[in-house]
């Protein structure tokens, strides 16, 4: 039995604002030192799959370099091992991916060529630990073409997933993508199928001569439930999309709970990723740390509360980081204040600057259905100049310089 | 410049106490997350030496894992790369190697083969960020047979070291093993550099098996030896107290031995663990602290090395603290050194008494008050354990330990 996973990791991620400008959105930072991706990786992995596709598209650079040749998943292997699939031109034809189904369409010689029997496949930007032998079980026991992994959700929040509706024997009946009426059950998709793959072949084929942007969720699914086996997998663990702002601060704070269920000390199920070699994190005379996460590299002379470090964050005496989330290698002056914040990577932040301050009920202007609760984003490279005050919902862009801003920056405004 | 490097590593250092008891020097846990032979191997990597063999002897599991193929180090080449060399029994059942010379002849094959100009001998268990570079310079530039990398030293340490005098052009006039008095002050730093044919063909003609002891000695008279200075942080940390006081030193506001430096990384087998944690009752000051470790108590003035587990209400003042170890909720320690794996039990007291009473067993070496715990050794809960205390590595304790005592 081959199985090969293929993992999508093209999502622009544009509800991620500027974290996934520069880059896809698995390959956003989380838990101080992982990148999304490394969830999905780590998974296939520790579930004894060792033949591993990626498939990027948008700003794919930080993606490549993260995975390089899959060394830390151990996925630098002579046989199967890890492979990046770009889209490509043909002699015929040249396309981007346009839609998840499409995308492996294009691929089917990757399929073919690793003689694959099942195809597992899985979206890049989920946070979750998941044993995919268990789905694989669940697909050979019912005979199935299909099998999607779903999970209970409460029926207040339907309308945000794809729901499947099963029979008695968890075979997929109907599929409904975000249902407005009640009645379709509680079982959402999480995004993960495992395909026999000859039938996978065939419906993709068949589909996508019907449709130009070829999605698995819009297309190839409801088909294959018209026409095939297609069973639920029922999954109880801990899952989430992480595919907003706010779900993205708010999953970051709850790994700070003592009681959240995503166990990244679990020995039995390693989440590896690529880390870079620094040395043990240091704790000046001043320095006071309570409730947060803290990488190699750090060094920490000021205050920190209830936040995550990624390595290589210098806080200086006096600073303040409470409730935030600072990517790797940010400096953080002496005397800054930190409310709520996210920094990117490399960010430079002036001594005395009060970050995240004021009210929370100015929205974003230019984004104000995506930054309304009052996190401020400060995105990857930017320095912000001494001594200013910057308010909440506030963006400031990639690689901002400390002359592109005129004093304090207001609640809502977007540098 | 073709250059080999050998890391000499397989020596027993009773004085490093039960740290050393199942593992060699070179592989004992350093600064939390290294081992003291990354320190070494590192250095030949950033000064550009590729081409790299650890020859072991004592206790070598510990170390072959560690190096394993050499990843970390980017050792693990077609060309060159690291190769650990172990001792293997001659016909007549000997083959043990009894001294640094000794161990290279015992490979000197290998040497022989190798496509390379010059050797390196370096020790595997000091700590120093050193580019060899500038003293393969010199040997070159000045023809050397030998060239010895040198450090000043106190002279009341003098008899822990080799001490070399030099003439006023660099070249060594004298070299004296551990001598009790010297009007030297520059210590050999176990470091040198030999062209590869000279190399070779002393250790034919010379049967002495210790470069330091035997050799030396008798050879700065007919060849070229040179003397490089060293003035970068070094420390041999042969001794427990040696040791723990390395460690410590890493706490001060601008250390010595700075880690942080981006052009001169310390490389290691790290494992994959996730960000420390600190819970909201942590408090931690004047203190490293590794990934993997979750914290809920303490913790001043101390080395936490990775996947420590400090509980709630823990106090770890002024100690070092090994891998994966685990300090159970309500436990106070005190101005130790705390082995891999080691269980302490709730509401133990450690290091708690007065400093007056050294070790019994070994009074030359435990006498500054710090306790050590030996690697995955248990301590039940509620005991309290005096100073200058040596518990033995895999053992169960379930009683108080008054200062001066092992167990």
């Amino acid at each position: 039995m081959r199985v090969v996973a293929m993992i999508m990791a093209g999502g622009e991620g544009t509800r991620l604002s500027v974290l996934s400008e520069k880059r896809a959105k698995p390959s956003v930072p989380f838990a101080g030192k992982y990148r999304i991706i490394d969830f999905t990786l780590s998974n296939c992995v520790n579930s004894n799959i060792f033949d591993v596709a990626v498939l990027t598209q948008y700003r794919p650079h930080s993606l490549n370099d993260h995975i390089g040749i899959g060394k830390p998943w151990d996925l630098d292997r002579n046989r199967g091992g890890v492979r990046l699939l770009q889209p490509y031109q043909g002699r015929n034809d040249q396309s981007w991916y346009s839609g998840t189904a499409d995308a492996i369409l294009q691929n089917i010689n990757y399929i073919r060529e690793q003689r694959a029997d099942l195809v597992l496949i899985l979206s890049g930007d989920h946070i979750y630990k998941m044993d995919y032998r268990e789905l694989i079980a669940t697909h050979l026991a019912k005979n199935a073409d299909l099998t999607v992994a779903v999970m209970h959700v409460s029926l207040e929040e339907t309308d945000r997933f794809g729901i499947m509706t099963v029979n008695d024997d968890d075979q997929v009946v109907e599929f409904t993508e975000k249902p407005k009426a009640r009645d379709k059950g509680t079982l959402a998709s999480m995004g993960i199928y495992v395909f026999d793959a000859k039938r996978l072949v065939e419906r993709l084929r068949e589909t996508s001569s019907q449709y130009p942007n070829l999605d698995f969720g819009k297309h190839v699914i409801p088909t294959m439930i018209a026409n095939d086996n297609v069973y639920a997998h029922p999954f109880s663990g801990y899952w989430v999309d992480v595919g907003t702002v706010q779900s993205y601060w708010e999953t970051s704070m709850e790994l700070l709970d003592p009681a959240c269920t995503l166990d990244l000390f679990d020995a039995e199920w390693r989440i590896h990723t690529r880390s870079e070699e620094r040395p043990p994190a240091k704790f000046g005379p001043q320095s006071k740390v309570e409730g947060s996460m803290i990488c190699n590299g750090c060094v920490v002379r000021g205050t920190v509360e209830h936040s995550v470090l990624s390595p290589g964050v210098y806080v200086s005496p006096g600073a303040v980081v409470r409730d935030s989330i600072v990517m790797t290698d940010t400096w953080i002056g002496p005397g800054a204040v930190l409310d709520r914040v996210i920094v990117d990577k490399d960010v430079v932040i002036g001594a005395n600057v009060q970050l995240g301050v004021g009210t929370e009920n100015v929205p974003n202007r230019l984004q104000p259905d995506k930054l309304t609760t009052g996190i401020s984003i400060v995105g990857k490279g930017a320095h912000i100049p001494a001594g200013i005050s910057i308010g909440r919902n506030v963006v400031i862009a990639s690689d901002c310089d400390e002359d592109q801003f005129n004093g304090d920056v207001a609640s809502g405004e977007s540098i | 410049m073709r250059v080999l490097a050998l890391i000499m590593a397989g020596g027993a250092s009773p004085s490093l106490s039960a740290l050393t008891a199942g593992r060699a020097a070179a592989a004992t846990p350093f600064a939390g997350k290294y081992r003291i032979i990354d320190f070494t191997l590192s250095n030949c990597v950033n000064s550009g030496i590729y081409d790299v063999g650890v020859l072991s002897q004592h206790q070598p599991r510990s170390l072959h894992e560690h190096i394993g193929v050499g990843k970390p180090w980017d050792l693990d080449r077609l060309q060159g790369g690291v190769r650990v060399l172990h001792p293997f029994p001659t016909p007549d059942g000997g083959g043990w190697q009894r001294g640094t010379a000794d161990a290279i002849r015992y490979h000197l094959d290998v040497i022989e083969e190798r496509p390379v100009d010059y050797v390196m001998v370096l020790a595997g268990d000091h700590v120093y960020k050193m580019d060899y570079r500038p003293l393969l310079d010199l040997h070159m530039q000045r023809g050397a047979d030998i060239t010895l990398a040198v450090h000043s030293v106190p002279p009341h340490e003098a008899y822990r070291y080799g001490m070399v005098s030099v003439d006023g052009e660099g070249r060594v006039t004298k070299f004296e093993e551990k001598p009790r008095r010297t009007s030297s002050a520059l210590a050999s730093m176990g470091v040198y550099a030999f062209r590869k044919d000279y190399l070779v063909d002393l250790l034919y003609r010379d049967q002495a098996v210790d470069f330091g002891s035997e050799m030396l000695p008798r050879i700065v008279n007919e060849a070229n030896v040179c003397a490089y200075t060293f003035n970068g942080y070094w420390a041999d940390v042969g001794t427990v107290q040696a040791y723990y006081e390395a460690n410590i030193a890493l706490l001060a506001e601008t250390p010595a031995l700075d880690l942080y430096d981006p052009e001169w990384v310390v490389r290691t087998r790290s494992f994959e663990r996730p960000a420390a944690q600190l819970g909201a009752a942590a408090r931690i000051e004047r203190s490293l602290l590794c990934d993997g470790c979750r914290v809920d108590g303490h913790v001043s003035g101390s080395v936490i090395g990775t996947g420590v587990v400090v509980g709630a209400g823990a106090i770890i003042r002024d100690s070092v603290i090994m891998p994966d170890s685990v300090i159970e909720p309500g436990v106070v320690l005190d101005n130790c050194v705390v082995d891999k794996q080691v269980v302490i039990g709730r509401d133990c007291r450690i290091g708690e008494g007065s400093i007056g009473t050294p070790n019994a067993a070994q009074p030359q070496l435990l006498n500054t008050g710090l306790s050590v715990i030996g690697k995955a050794a248990r301590i039940s809960a509620g005991h309290t354990i005096g100073r200058n205390v040596v518990v033995t590595a895999r053992t169960f304790v379930d009683q108080d330990l008054a200062s001066g005592e092992t167990f």
